[in-house]
């Protein structure tokens, strides 16, 4: 043990001893640490924003619409469109909607002519649809079942809605859907995957067969929707199976669409860019690998005399050879630590300059770490094992 | 009044030859040669250039193996062993001053002192203190963080005897340790082998100056890779080990005191 602590305390004594050389020795491995983790950092950073909101919203989000072949009506889904998207085993959770056309939304009575020629889509929505989207309501409350069966007129608004209408959080506020009024009872955030329902009014399935629709032939509401969360990991088989257990044949086609499919594309980074840029850095640190075995060959002859000194005093060829390959992984590691620091310096400038998010993988520090050591000790065993065959006769010129 | 106890030698060479090259290239550097270096002594080994005197250095200080024959250091056979046991056997018995003093030079006389006994299992605090008190040995305690180049040449030389002391070998293994030297600073070095005469440990030095070489108590003297001569000097000799059994011998010097 004590021998393994002479050995560190002369490695790194020997190293701050020749200062210049040292910084020399640390450069290689630093630049090229830093250029790796500069490399990844930064276009995994450009598309930080982007990443972190696919981990937000999550992946499995699929959704199931119906589409008709001959285009006429709007196209409907099977009425237990619901259940039946519940025999697919990964489906998680599923809320159905219909989206109502032509109905003139107003913020208010006298704003009626100013609204009229702006389509806002009106959705007639059950009660799990936050819950699937895993949006959060901004205020208010959804809409519930109590809505449904005393055939309350009640609505929520999207965000961007509530916006443009001037909504206050808790304020009682009617507004006129064909000039019915619904009353405002809460207003459902952003929903990053399906934005088009920012601008949407919500109403209950009850609302909208009595106010709006004309019920089909069976006199039941068909949904023309469905959002569906499957086990993580099983969206393409889910998005499949889907369409099987809802599909009755006929005119109606059913599609499916996994909706963070473009989001991920967009957030993935930009491979080649990385690629090129972390061979540089890997070439950096192997140039830098020679010049340690370079710097360190030459320093093995001027220090012939302190070698065979040392080996004069009773050093073996062991320790000798250790000393060296020691004081390459001291190199190793101080330039790893340094490229790691100035890498994640670059990575936080750019950042800053270029309005991103800061994304770094946590497991890339510690490896470039390594990566330098391991350079450097391979750099550093053929100087090692010359110090270690130098004769201590040859070396000190007696007599 | 009877003579000095028996005693074993410390280093002991044994028929030995080093030949150089093969057939007909083949130099003997040093040729059946025989030497025992026993407790106490300060020999002095003297002769022209190539006559084997830096080759015997070689083998005396375990550097070097011999072509035939045996060397002995105390109870190892050290031209039987591997090239890490005598490395280990050369630390632990043998104290090297050399004539360009060869002190590390990024360390400060401290560091130079205490490189001897690294390696070795022992503490920090305890080397530094067994170093310190090799540097007062030497009268050079006081420049303990200078570094080789800011010292003088003699002061160079006293921190390499520091450093080969430190280990208390038995063999103080000097080659040409006033060579280098101007001859006040020469005088000093040889009064300094002067009072580390003492019975536990013997004192080797190769020199072609033969004033330095007579300051010695026996001289061994070379020519053609043999031992021409082996002589002692009587007066100086007898007088020591007389009055040594006698017991009023001169004051020890300090390190056997300290010892």
């Amino acid at each position: 043990m004590s021998t393994a602590r002479d050995l560190v305390r002369v490695a790194i004594g020997g190293l701050f001893a020749r200062k210049v050389r040292t910084v020399l020795l640390l450069l290689g491995p630093m630049i090229g640490v830093a250029a790796i983790i500069a490399a990844v950092g930064l276009t995994d950073s450009a598309k930080g924003d982007l990443k972190r909101k696919v981990a937000e919203l999550g992946t499995n989000l699929v959704e199931v619409s119906a589409a008709s072949s001959f285009g006429a009506d709007t196209p409907t889904l099977p009425a237990d469109a619901v259940e039946r998207a519940f025999t697919v085993t990964t489906v998680e959770k599923v809320s159905a909607i219909f989206e109502l056309s032509n109905i003139v939304v107003t913020p208010y009575e006298e704003a009626a002519e100013q609204f009229e020629t702006v389509p806002i889509p009106v959705v007639a929505a059950d009660d799990q649809l936050p819950d699937v989207l895993e949006v959060p309501l901004v205020s208010g409350r959804w809409l519930n079942r109590f809505d449904a069966e005393n055939q309350t007129r009640a609505a929520v608004i999207g965000i961007g809605l509530a916006r443009e209408f001037g909504y206050l959080p808790g304020e009682l506020r009617l507004i006129e859907l064909d000039g019915t009024s619904y009353a405002v009872v809460g207003v459902l955030d952003a929903v990053e995957l399906s934005p088009n329902l920012d601008n949407a009014v919500f109403i209950s399935f009850r609302s909208a067969e009595d106010d709006f629709v004309e019920l089909g032939l069976n006199e039941v509401f068909e949904p023309g929707k469905l959002y569906a969360r499957s086990t993580e990991g099983r969206e393409q088989i889910t998005a499949d199976a889907l369409k099987v257990a809802i599909d009755l044949g006929g005119p109606t086609e059913v599609q499916t669409s996994i909706k963070s499919e473009a989001l991920e594309l967009a957030a993935e980074s930009d491979r080649q860019l990385q690629l090129i840029v972390v061979s540089m850095g890997l070439l950096a640190i192997v140039v830098g690998g020679l010049g340690i075995a370079n710097v360190m060959s030459i320093s093995v002859i001027q220090r012939s005399s302190e070698i065979g000194i040392r080996r004069a005093l009773g050093h073996t060829r062991g320790i000798i050879a250790t000393q060296f390959l020691l004081e390459a992984v001291v190199v190793g590691f101080l330039g790893g630590v340094l490229g790691v620091l100035l890498g994640v310096a670059s990575i936080a400038v750019g950042v800053a300059l270029a309005g991103w998010v800061f994304v770094l993988a946590s497991w890339l520090p510690p490896a470039g770490i390594v990566l330098a050591i391991v350079i450097s000790v391979l750099a550093g065993l053929y100087p090692a094992v010359r110090a270690a065959r130098l004769e201590p006769l040859e070396t000190l010129r007696l007599g | 009044m009877s003579g000095p106890p028996a005693l074993s030698p410390f280093l002991e060479l044994v028929g030995v030859s080093r030949v150089y090259g093969t057939g007909d290239t083949a130099v003997y550097a040093l040729r059946d040669v025989s030497l025992s270096i026993m407790p106490g002594d300060f020999v002095s080994i003297v002769g022209p250039s190539g006559s084997g005197k830096s080759t015997m250095l070689g083998l005396l200080g375990c550097l070097d193996l011999p072509s035939s024959g045996e060397i002995r250091v105390g109870d190892h056979v050290v031209s039987a062993l591997d090239d890490a046991e005598r490395t280990r056997v050369r630390g632990r018995s043998i104290g090297f001053v050399f004539q360009q003093f060869h002190l590390i030079p990024h360390l400060d006389a401290l560091g130079n002192v205490e490189t001897a006994l690294l390696y070795r299992g022992m503490r920090v605090a305890e080397r530094r203190e067994r170093s310190m008190v090799a540097l007062e040995q030497v009268g050079l305690a006081h420049r303990a963080d200078h570094r080789p180049v800011q010292l003088s040449g003699g002061e160079q030389q006293r921190v390499a005897f520091a450093r080969a002391l430190v280990t208390e070998p038995r063999i103080l293994l000097g080659d040409e340790p006033t060579g280098a030297l101007d001859s006040k600073n020469a005088a000093n070095v040889m009064e300094l082998l002067a009072e580390l005469r003492s019975p536990e440990r013997a004192i080797v030095i190769v020199t072609h100056d033969l004033g330095v070489a007579g300051a010695a108590a026996r001289t061994v003297s070379m020519r053609d890779g043999t031992i021409v001569s082996d002589v002692s000097n009587e007066v100086d000799q007898m007088s020591w080990n007389q009055r040594s059994v006698a017991g009023d011998r001169p004051d020890p010097p300090a390190s056997v005191a300290t010892a």
